[in-house]
């Protein structure tokens, strides 16, 4: 069968802040709203829309990346025509910071392009926040006539990690990095026809370490570029800040709905935790939890992720912690983002500020 | 194919009228328990944590959704070549179609499927209870005693066993006498509807119970009684463990109810024995601002902003601000609107109770209240 599109995701880029979530682990990979990864976002836009080939282009450390996306099978990708596929990445990619799309990588993997019979590529990014209707981007893309279409946002903050977009008329002339706020903003998601997309990395064979939007502007042929603008919820993690920001989002009803609308499931790695468990004495409010929890303390302004214990008298306030943490009786956790695993003993303080954050790096697992 | 030491077959074709709306459109395995399992992930589970990798399960009533949420048996990871879950449901012969006369019948009808496996001993399981057991310890039971039919019993208070079908039994564990449902009961052993039979033997015993007029096909009126006449190797598996029927609204809510507390009867959380499921995957749940939860479990996609005491609330369900939910059920979906009053009740998946109603009462003496899914309960009803 004839598909009309495939996909291909970079999750081998560094971002612009080191941060001691992302030590250990590619940032696709890191765990967000308790239960997902920032890599079942992308992963879910592209199967909601229909596309059942996508190439994952994955970084040195691809340890718990993979673990996570196994053979692909949750997100309907264990296929006999079609599926996941495992690419490798660059080194370079990983090691400079702020690209979303390197020609060297898609050119390394030219094998994924050519074997298909698509008419259109989807690239995207992996640090965006959205749930994407991005069927009715394609259309719109192939409505357009143009070679490329950047989905894209107003920026509603200044922000020096994103691309945002020159515009004349419905064409897209450059990107720059940075955007203030109202600014046309990438949200890391591009359609290419596959034909020009091939194009380009044929006529810049030899350009080592390029970025495609460049080589797309570069080019000798001018390639219409177009944009297409998405309303909704979009929001990008970069850095700790980022990530807590847009974990404590979730809790507004309006992103709730609108990153976990029924009609296009975020799909993720199934898990058989049983529901979460309020003990008497529990007292929750304005928090997520995830399944497999078991509460008997206080849990105020906070993310669980599956299968934290909060012990009676322990008390957790507007912090985020991840999968499988202990906190024991008496602890006090404030402003922090407690990574997987750790064990938070009776009596422990752990005091950020709304400022600055304090991060428990994830333990060994035991 | 290679032989099968033991292969399951899963009852689960009965109506469970008992459950009355609870399975008005949906077959009773299938419906939901312990906020976000089905019924039918109990026996599902304990196979495939048993080791026992081939499960027929026998459907006929309603099964679609049952089917549906079988899939391949991949969520138990009973989806290997050769084995696996194999649905099976009445079918057409040359000679027409019939349905399932009886649990005997249903067995009979799919003795092709049993010969297909060629296992030396077939489990027979209902669909329609709540326990955790390792089905190899049975298994290993019924080879040391060498038995032909070893059936699953647990003791139950003497003054419920006129309930059950009680098992006599001797000192070395074999059965000298059964009573269905005795008014005078000489034990309180009780039988589980869990049963190991020698293959030959089931597929004697079935092809001779299908020619005889005066039989209904059924295990515990027809097939026991005939074997222990006929002195055959019939023993007991003794279970000490936490077991339920949840085949009546009554001990369907007694049963979730179980489930809560300190320190439950039945441990959901267990690493070893893990229950597994073939669920939707959605959020985390939302507690709001002037949320209480106390004594709950709560699953995924679920949000709450009003008091939740001693209830299961399933996932996707939704309690809105000023509501009150207590020792009730909701299962998937269900909506209790703002200000809305429900008390030992089970609301069925998607059923609403309106803005400022009052459902179900904390009076113990009265029946659960009950809405069946999809519905919506207004003023005045």
């Amino acid at each position: 069968m004839k598909n009309k599109a495939i996909g291909l995701i970079t999750a081998n880029y560094k971002t612009s802040v080191p941060c001691a979530l992302s030590k250990r682990r590619p940032m696709a990979g890191l765990p967000f709203a308790g239960r997902y990864r920032l890599i079942d976002f992308p992963l879910s836009n592209m199967v909601n829309a229909g596309i059942r080939t996508v190439g994952l282009i994955v970084p040195q450390n691809y340890r718990s990346l993979l673990d996570h996306v196994g053979t692909g099978r949750d997100w309907m990708l264990d296929r006999k025509n079609g599926g996941l596929f495992i690419l490798p990445g660059t080194v370079y990619g990983g090691a400079h910071e702020g690209f979303r799309f390197l020609l060297r990588d898609i050119i390394d993997n030219k094998a994924l392009l050519i074997r298909d019979s698509a008419d259109y590529v989807v690239l995207s990014g992996s640090n965006v926040i959205v749930n994407l209707d991005l069927a009715a981007a394609i259309e719109a893309h192939e409505a357009s006539g143009n070679s490329a279409t950047i989905i894209c946002h107003r920026a509603t903050a200044i922000n020096d990690d994103v691309y945002g977009l020159k515009v004349e008329g419905d064409r897209v002339v450059s990107l720059t990095r940075g955007v203030k706020y109202g600014d046309l903003e990438s949200i890391d998601y591009c359609i290419f026809n596959r034909d020009d997309l091939i194009d380009v990395i044929e006529n810049f064979a030899q350009a080592d370490y390029m970025a495609l939007e460049e080589a797309m502007f570069k080019a000798e042929q001018a390639y219409q570029i177009g944009y297409y603008e998405f309303e909704g919820y979009a929001a990008g993690i970069y850095d700790a800040k980022s990530y807590y920001d847009r974990t404590m989002d979730i809790r507004r009803p309006e992103v709730y709905t609108a990153l976990f609308n029924p009609d296009r499931t975020i799909f993720t790695k199934a898990h058989d935790a049983p529901p979460a468990k309020y003990f008497k004495g529990s007292v929750v409010r304005d928090s997520l939890v995830s399944a497999g929890c078991r509460i008997s303390g206080t849990v105020r302004g906070s993310a669980l992720g599956r299968g934290v214990v909060v012990e009676p008298g322990a008390v957790v306030t507007n912090s985020i912690v991840m999968q499988s943490c202990v906190i024991e009786s008496g602890a006090r956790i404030e402003n922090a983002i407690i990574d997987r695993y750790n064990l938070v003993p009776s009596g422990t303080e752990l005091r950020g500020t709304p400022d600055d954050i304090l991060i428990k790096e994830k333990a060994e697992y035991v | 194919m290679s032989k099968k030491e033991c292969i399951a077959m899963l009852l689960a074709g009965g109506q469970g009228s008992r459950l009355r709306e609870l399975t008005k459109k949906n077959a009773k395995p299938a419906v939901s328990f312990g906020g976000k399992f089905r019924i039918i992930d109990f026996p599902l589970s304990n196979c495939a944590n048993s080791g026992i990798d081939t499960v027929g399960v026998l459907t006929q009533y309603r099964p679609y959704l049952l089917h549906a949420y079988i899939g391949n048996g991949a969520a138990w990871d009973l989806d290997e070549p050769g084995s696996g879950v194999t649905t099976l449901s009445p079918y057409a012969t040359q000679e027409g179609m019939r349905e399932f006369a009886g649990t005997a019948d249903a067995i009979y009808q799919n003795l092709d499927f049993i010969k297909m496996h060629d296992p030396e001993t077939v489990l027979i399981l209902s669909g329609d209870q709540l326990y955790r057991m390792d089905y190899g310890k049975m298994l290993a039971a019924h080879k040391a005693h060498n038995a032909g039919l070893t059936i699953a019993v647990m003791p139950v208070p003497w003054e419920d066993a006129s309930r059950f079908g009680i098992l006599l039994k001797d000192d070395d564990d074999r059965v000298v006498r059964f009573d269905e449902k005795p008014e005078k009961p000489e034990s309180n052993l009780a039988s589980m509807g869990i049963y190991i039979f020698d293959a030959k033997l089931l597929i004697d015993e079935l092809e001779a119970d299908a020619i005889d007029p005066h039989s209904s096909h059924d295990f515990g009126g027809d097939i026991i009684p005939k074997l222990l006449a006929e002195e055959k190797p019939v023993y007991v598996y003794e279970f000490q463990d936490f077991w339920r029927d949840v085949g009546t609204v009554a001990s369907y809510h007694e049963t979730s109810m179980d489930l809560l507390g300190d320190d439950p009867k039945f441990d959901l959380y267990s690493d070893e024995f893990p229950i597994m499921s073939n669920v939707s995957t959605r959020p985390p749940h939302y507690l709001g601002p002037d949320a209480v939860v106390d004594d709950c479990l709560i699953d995924n996609g679920a949000r709450i902003f009003g008091t939740v005491r001693h209830s299961i609330i399933s996932t996707d369900s939704y309690v809105g601000e000023r509501a009150i939910v207590e020792d009730s059920v909701l299962l998937p979906g269900a909506v209790v609107k703002d200000g809305a009053h429900v008390a030992r009740a089970i609301l069925g998946e998607r059923a609403v109770v309106e803005e400022n109603v009052k459902f179900g009462s904390v009076d113990t003496t009265k029946d659960t209240a009950l809405a069946g899914d999809d519905v919506v309960i207004g003023r005045g009803e």
